[in-house]
């Protein structure tokens, strides 16, 4: 995964803002890197969109309630920049088969609540979601998921709303900043529908519970009508950046941001709006700013207070003679260190052969599509019974199939090669080949020469694609071998340390031979590691041979 | 409903501000159930791509959010070992900043930790969907989720290897001397996210293990303790301060 800084992060957010402004269309402060700047959130964007309507309407509140969803969690669109919105557009088309994204109830909704809420509803006002994301971010906020009301029963639900009240009325004043400082900069003409919309939206947010009712109502309102989903993405995509779109702090930007606080006196003594000054960042928001400068001054009272803990820790220490000053580091701590270290690594093994997984299986995938696409292009060739077509066609770098049985063994292998995956698309070109081949006879020579010519290309993918495959899969049994060996050697010293000293020694022994079975198990596994592995190189090797057969078959 | 079970003993020994903010694979198995396998655009389908995306923001938020946090903790702390290594404090001292440090290399690894469960759950309903649907939600889909915020955790990597080399130079591993008495106190703080980590490379090991949908997307195992073993590997409930 790339690795940059969050200063670029910045412009790049900025670079997009700027277009939306060009365009007339507000988008939101997007934190994310350059390079994924295509594709964000590969979400739908419209239960969102349609939940705050909904709430809108039926619940007009005093418009100085400070809006509530501060961890972004209900509305995507806030992710949405103008790429964003070409994002949502292309995952909505490259899911071709995908017959409920085509179907997107939401548009509908959308509509709807859009016309009723402003009389200049315009496709580039995506407006409604934005409000709640531009609000300053708050750590212990609900997350309005419809599955947390269904889940977790009411009583947690109402505490985080509680807290959530608690820490809109504080927030209410950070709102009117918001309202007059980003709202000009940002807005133009055509969005001051938003505006007046976003005034009325945050109020909606007041009631929690009928909020939450809504949400359930929502969950289920948006899946129901069938619209395509095009609309929605152009309405949701381009949202209005308003106050608080999110923000992905760096230890650079922190820096700067620390040398501003200094500058101003101190943490108590700085306002948001002089440390915004003093940073000089493009696209950093005073939204952004105050809710930093909130957090910062919440972490720096711990240190404080604990210089001035109980003065029974230091005379503890004091007595023990053998503590070193510089060295003298709970054994515990230690403990507690290394298994934490061995985690990480864990994790970033585990990531890195994630990533690589999803790699082959993209490779996998652009290949049999390319496959399909040839297989489209030779059938059409075939219905006309001529060399140089059939010839030109077979000439493609692509590997192609042309005929049924190609088709069949084309299908086959993706039937090991891609497991789990279900091809219907496959089956249906091979049927149509097998039609047309049967409508000319007179085709079949050629077609058959060609064909073998595609089935060995298309072998030969195949078999580069599960060296691929067999070469990673081994690769990451011996570093998961090796790395799992470690773990759990060190692990079971740790663990059964820390119960030792914690229990005193009463779980002991039940604990040691637990970890001493998890050695055994771990043999075991690796074992299995081993034969699963071969197995997988097996079934490729099967497909391969199938094709080949399927070859030799035909001749 | 594996997993479901793993995330579960998960979550609970998570830290309690983090409960809510993992994965509702429960949930999402529900709707992937209600999907039916004949009736396309069904509302449960839709359903289930509203959850996805819900609980992706979620993730995003909360993982954002949080590493805003740990980068100023990180920050403070280091200001406060400059502080502190200039005028030569009690070993007290010493083990409190250590303690601080240990506590946020673990809260940052367990913040590592939540993205990786997170995005195995978010693999595995994406598989169960089009193993359902016939579909291919799943690549393009778990494409995109590659590229979101809560799972590009390069940054917090970083911050875990600064402590740990902070630490390293702080505390040199060669001065060991186990201190006699150990601070009850101090470990209580550290069973939380001790615990938690523990946990979490159980789970781990549970998850890797060899399942019956072994594929090439599936991760080799990592080990694996049976149900009974990862009983008795449950750490004692924190020990009271004396």
């Amino acid at each position: 995964m790339e690795t940059s800084s969050a200063l670029p992060v910045v412009k790049l957010s900025m670079e997009q803002l700027g277009d939306a402004r060009s365009s007339g269309v507000m988008s939101s402060f997007l934190p994310v890197r350059p390079n994924s700047s295509r594709e964000k959130f590969p979400k739908i964007p419209d239960s969102q969109l349609v939940l705050m309507e909904r709430e809108i309407r039926s619940n007009p509140l005093p418009s100085d309630y400070t809006p509530f969803v501060s961890d972004g969690g209900n509305v995507r669109p806030l992710f949405l920049s103008p790429s964003g919105l070409s994002s949502d557009l292309r995952f909505s088309s490259s899911l071709p088969n995908e017959r409920h994204t085509d179907g997107t109830p939401f548009a509908n909704q959308l509509l709807n609540a859009e016309v009723s809420l402003s009389s200049t509803y315009s496709s580039n006002t995506g407006i409604f979601q934005v409000p709640n994301n531009n609000l300053p971010k708050d750590p212990t906020a609900v997350t309005w998921c419809p599955d947390t009301v269904q889940g977790t029963g009411n009583s947690k639900i109402n505490d985080s709303l509680i807290m959530v009240s608690d820490d809109l009325s504080k927030q209410n004043e950070w709102w009117s900043d918001i309202m007059n400082v980003d709202w000009k900069d940002l807005l133009n003409d055509t969005t001051i529908a938003e505006s007046q919309s976003k005034v009325v939206y945050p109020a909606a947010q007041s009631s929690p519970n009928n909020s939450m009712h809504q949400l359930q109502t929502h969950q289920s309102v948006p899946c129901h009508s069938g619209e395509v989903c095009s609309i929605t993405s152009t309405m949701s995509a381009t949202t209005s950046t308003a106050a608080k779109p999110r923000m992905r702090w760096t230890p650079e930007l922190h820096e700067r941001f620390i040398d501003a606080v200094v500058q101003l006196g101190g943490s108590e003594k700085a306002t948001p709006k002089g440390v915004l000054n003093i940073m000089k960042v493009e696209g950093l928001t005073i939204c952004h700013v105050k809710s930093h400068l909130q957090k910062y001054r919440t972490t720096r009272h711990i240190p404080d207070s604990s210089e001035g803990m109980p003065e029974k820790r230091i005379t503890q220490s004091e007595e023990l003679p053998s503590l070193n000053l510089k060295t003298g580091i709970n054994e515990a701590l230690r403990l507690q260190m290394e298994v934490q270290k061995r985690l990480h690594e864990q994790l970033e093994i585990q990531r890195s052969m994630q990533l690589r997984i999803e790699e082959q299986a993209r490779c996998l995938q652009i290949m049999i599509e390319k496959q399909r696409k040839s297989t489209m292009e030779k059938q059409h060739a075939s219905s006309t019974p001529e060399e140089p077509t059939t010839h030109s066609t077979a000439e493609n770098e692509l590997p192609e199939a042309g005929n049924s049985s190609s088709g069949l063994k084309r299908t086959e292998v993706s039937r090991q090669v891609g497991s789990k995956w279900k091809m219907p698309e496959l089956e249906t070109s091979k049927e149509k080949e097998t039609d047309a081949i049967i409508g000319c006879p007179s085709t079949s020579k050629h077609i058959r020469g060609s064909a073998e010519r595609d089935a060995k290309e298309t072998h030969k993918n195949i078999k580069d694609a599960s060296g691929e495959i067999k070469k990673t899969a081994e690769n990451v049994r011996e570093k998961i071998s090796a790395a799992a060996d470690q773990v759990v050697d060190k692990t079971i010293e740790a663990a059964g340390n820390v119960i030792d000293s914690a229990q005193g020694g009463r779980a002991k022994e039940g604990s040691q031979s637990a970890w001493g079975s998890a050695k055994e198990t771990m043999q075991k596994i690796k074992d299995t590691v081993v034969g699963k592995a071969e197995e997988s190189q097996q079934s490729i090797k099967d497909g391969r041979e199938n094709t080949k057969r399927a070859m030799d078959a035909k001749n | 409903m594996k997993f479901g079970k793993r995330l579960k003993r998960q979550i609970e020994e998570s830290l309690p501000e983090w409960r809510d903010k993992f994965l509702c694979y429960k949930d999402l198995k529900k709707l992937v159930k209600l999907i039916s396998a004949t009736q396309p655009s069904s509302k449960a389908e839709a359903e289930f791509i509203c959850l996805l995306n819900s609980e992706i923001d979620k993730f995003n938020a909360f993982f954002v959010d949080q590493e805003e946090e740990f980068i100023i903790r990180q920050m403070e702390l280091q200001e406060w070992i400059k502080r502190r290594v200039a005028a030569t404090s009690a070993a007290a001292e010493y083990a409190r900043i250590g303690t601080e440090m240990v506590n946020l290399h673990g809260e940052m690894v367990l913040l590592v930790n939540y993205s990786s469960v997170n995005y195995t759950g978010l693999a595995k309903i994406l598989k169960k969907y089009d193993k359902r649907t016939g579909g291919l939600l799943r690549l393009p889909f778990i494409e995109k989720v590659l590229e979101q915020p809560f799972f590009t955790t390069d940054l917090i990597s970083k911050l875990v290897k600064e402590c740990e080399s902070t630490m390293d130079s702080m505390f040199p591993a060669a001065a060991a001397a186990a201190t006699a008495a150990r601070e009850e106190a101090v470990m209580v703080v550290e069973q939380r996210v001790f615990r938690n980590a523990v946990a979490a490379l159980v789970t781990m090991r549970e998850l890797r293990r060899g399942s019956s949908t072994y594929g090439h997307f599936s991760l080799p195992p990592l080990s694996s303790p049976d149900a009974d073993l990862l009983q008795s590997l449950q750490l004692p409930s924190p020990i009271p301060i004396l």
